[in-house]
């Protein structure tokens, strides 16, 4: 018998045309068009976590030259005498707050008219003037070497790009232009000679300043109510706590020493635990990511506050106890919320809602309410209500998919051993699902964190940790974001400089926090999910 | 296949109409770049047709940067180029040339129910840096200030720290609005507010300017150098201006550009 003859496709009454991709099959080209998607989308997020660090890590050199010039140009010489000046400036303070009482006192206690009472309170404007005007010499002091501390930065700075036009002119190719480039090499001992020079015009001013404060404390008149004259003596007690300062403040300007090295981990410490974002500074800028980072947890933690009874409330009222035709109505409508463009809801905020809350807060009947009334109309509150508009949606659909995972049988068998209808709501079907929806809970947090265009019109933009000390009043106060901060600052940097990679350290910092809470989410839905059967 | 060609020929059209028209980038204050370059960019545009301008006004370090950067033409500022800055541009290969296009004026402004309305520089500065924290302090209704500043990119930031503020830090409870506009909305609709806008928008609805040491920012004044907070305004470019940049630059130097500089609200240069 002969050998099977191959079989050709033309013999078969049904043909089947098999399509060639690129010598795959149709199957295979499929399989691995669908996987070449999956790669490219992990390429991308590699690449862009590549990116995001190799521009935010130069960041950290850059810090540390930064504060080693704070100390090698004399700026930190100056600041131990700013300092003191500024401690001063506390009690003057303090003053006015006393002189508001008193104001307060004439016109409410009294029933005087104001021109009346600040007649009344002439003496007192006399004493607070020549207290105030104490500082004078050391204001000076402080003025002149703060001029010749910005010359030796600005010159060192100055001195630096040149070098860098130097080596770029080089690298051109161009000899004779690079030698034209002319360069001040800075010689930090002389220069800063002229700053220590001045410790015993120092010395002098600061025993004349403090002089001119005994004198100026001694001539207080006295003062109308005990209240006021008991603070009036707390004032004597902080003006001495101050004076005794002076030789401390003496020691640190004696014993300062520019060659002394900036630690290695100070760059990290300034930036994560650093009080203060001061940018274009003609003084100093400082990059600390604490007042941001604070500013960032308050809006989310009200926001979470608002969408968290509202989100999870509607959830378990949809999935459990809502009829079909409620049903049908209401979760399109919670899930269209997430529809708003945020920058339309930014826009509402600033025109309609700020407005709206500060008219409220000034109502008589609501001033017991913490932090009512308050006068700026863009603060945590406005901000943190946005927010919880836009995370509502995202709690609902995902605590509505964890309550509806439940499995039936859960549910029939509470009824079966006589439960209500409420409690096997409570006892049973939320308990179940709630690995669920505290990961619900935590992805609106992540959606929270990263909103920026409602923060960046609606949160106030002041850049400094609010006055927890007010207690719940703090969340009626302005505060700025991270995410505000490199959307506001993103224009005005210029690649590569200092301010540049410290927005993109933020963002680093914003990408590691959703991490974070993703990571967490997902982690808690797997640990503590209920086993089905 | 009709309507194919007939799509392929507008967009033809479309590319070839673009391609004629001249672009000119410009970047920077948003004091010249509010009010006053659209309005000479729509004069110019009638006067030389082809040509289109993209205008960002996100603050006066953002055209600065954008001069050094490349990616504008003309940089506006409201204030002086600082040396660190030169610098930057040079070790870049840029060289910065300023041109003064008008005159302008920091004005204090307060809510229009405030019944302060002057004060004198140490009573500005005091406020501004926070020495003084309520209103009481400088003779007003008790009431805590609520200090509106312009951002850190902001010219008019900058020039109000060296002219009004002696260089020192502003206030920590000052909140920094993006623009003149925003800081004029916001004293409007605040009663404890103070701020600074440029002369242009001084009439905004609800704020009333303050006097300073007597003296209100004006024209006469101004030009007088008796008002303590202006400052001239400036366009920068790369090295010496060129082609549509030079001719939007001569524009605004002109009789016509100054004279919309002046119903604007700023001080022509002549």
């Amino acid at each position: 018998m002969d050998a099977p003859k191959p079989v050709n496709d033309a013999d078969f009454l049904v043909n089947k045309t098999r399509i060639r991709i690129l010598g795959l099959s149709l199957d295979d080209a499929v399989k691995y068009f669908f996987g070449g998607n999956a790669l490219v989308s992990v390429l991308v997020l590699t690449l862009i976590t590549y990116f995001l660090f190799q521009e935010g890590i130069g960041f950290f050199k850059q810090n540390d030259r930064n504060l080693l010039t704070y100390r090698q140009a004399g700026l930190e010489y100056v600041d131990h005498i700013r300092t003191q000046e500024s401690g001063h400036i506390a009690l003057t303070r303090y003053l006015s707050d006393l002189r508001l009482r008193q104001f307060n006192h004439f016109t409410l206690d009294r029933g005087l008219e104001a021109v009346a009472a600040n007649r009344e309170l002439a003496p007192f404007d006399t004493f607070s003037e020549q207290y105030a005007d104490s500082v004078e010499p050391i204001r000076g002091l402080v003025s002149d070497l703060t001029e010749q501390a910005t010359a030796i930065k600005t010159k060192f700075l100055v001195a630096e790009d040149k070098k860098v036009e130097r080596q770029q002119l080089l690298s051109a190719g161009k000899p004779e232009a690079a030698a034209a480039v002319q360069i001040d090499i800075v010689d930090f001992t002389t220069e800063l000679k002229v700053l220590t020079g001045t410790l015993p015009v120092y010395k002098a001013t600061a025993a004349e300043f403090a002089g001119k404060l005994t004198a100026a404390l001694a001539a207080a008149p006295p003062l109308p109510t005990p209240e006021t004259t008991a603070r009036m003596e707390r004032f004597r007690v902080l003006t001495q706590d101050y004076l005794a300062t002076f030789p401390a403040t003496l020691r640190s300007l004696e014993t300062w020493d520019y060659t002394r090295p900036v630690p290695w981990y100070q760059t990290f410490t300034a930036f994560f635990f650093g009080r203060q974002w001061l940018t274009a500074s003609f003084w100093q800028d400082w990059y600390g990511i604490v007042p941001l980072f604070i500013g960032s947890l308050m809006v989310s933690a009200v926001a979470l506050t608002i969408a968290v009874p509202l989100g999870v409330g509607a959830a378990i009222y949809i999935n459990q106890i809502a009829s079909a035709r409620e049903q049908k109505i209401v979760k399109p409508c919670i899930e269209f919320i997430a529809a708003f463009p945020s920058v339309v809801l930014g826009f509402f905020g600033i025109a309609v809602l700020g407005q709206s809350l500060r008219w409220l807060s000034q109502q008589e009947g609501l001033a017991w309410v913490p932090g009512f009334p308050f006068s700026e109309r863009l603060n945590i509150l406005t901000a943190g209500c946005l927010l919880a508009l836009i995370a509502v949606p995202t709690i609902f659909t995902l605590a509505e998919d964890a309550l509806q995972n439940v499995p039936k049988a859960f549910k029939e068998a509470s009824f079966a051993l006589g439960a209500t209808r409420l409690q096997t709501i409570i006892r049973i079907v939320v308990p179940a699902s709630l690995s669920g929806i505290i990961s619900a809970i935590l992805l609106g947090l992540g959606r929270v964190i990263g909103e920026t265009m409602v923060v960046l019109l609606c949160a106030g933009n002041r850049i400094a940790i609010p006055d927890f000390t007010a207690g719940l009043a703090v969340v009626t106060q302005p505060v700025h974001t991270m995410t505000g901060i490199i959307a506001q600052e993103m224009g005005e940097v210029v690649k590569g400089s200092i301010h540049y990679r410290a927005l993109f350290v933020v963002g680093l910092v914003l990408f590691f926090l959703a991490l974070g809470i993703n990571y967490l989410a997902q982690k808690i839905v797997r640990k503590y999910r209920i086993s089905i059967g | 296949m009709k309507f194919s060609l007939s799509f392929a020929l507008v967009l033809s059209l479309a590319a070839a109409g673009s391609l004629s028209a001249q672009k000119l980038v410009i970047k920077g204050s948003d004091t010249l770049g509010a009010k006053l370059v659209p309005t000479l960019a729509e004069d110019y545009k009638v006067r030389n047709p082809g040509v289109s301008f993209e205008i960002a006004a996100e603050g006066s370090t953002t055209g600065i940067t954008a001069i050094i950067q490349g990616t504008a033409q003309i940089g506006m500022s409201s204030r002086e180029v600082k040396p660190t800055e030169i610098s930057a541009g040079q070790a870049k290969g840029v060289a910065l040339k300023a041109t003064i296009v008008a005159y302008d004026g920091m004005a204090v402004i307060v809510n229009a129910k405030n019944p302060i309305d002057k004060l004198t520089k140490r009573q500005v500065e005091q406020i501004f840096t926070g020495d003084v924290a309520d209103w009481s302090g400088v003779g007003g209704t008790v009431g805590a200030f609520s200090i509106y500043t312009r951002n850190t990119a902001s010219g008019t930031y900058s020039d109000w720290k060296d002219l009004a503020m002696r260089k020192r830090d502003y206030a920590k409870s000052s909140q920094k609005m993006a623009g003149n506009e925003q800081i004029a909305s916001e004293v409007a609709k605040n009663p404890n507010g103070i701020g600074y806008v440029g002369l242009a928008y001084i009439h905004a609805e609800g704020i009333k300017v303050v006097s300073i040491d007597g003296h209100i920012p004006g024209q006469a004044e101004i030009r007088a150098g008796t008002y303590p907070y202006a400052r001239p305004t400036f366009y920068y470019t790369d090295g010496e201006p060129t082609g549509e940049a030079a001719k939007f630059i001569a524009f605004t130097l002109s009789a016509d550009g100054q004279k919309i500089a002046e119903k604007v609200g700023f001080v022509p240069v002549r």
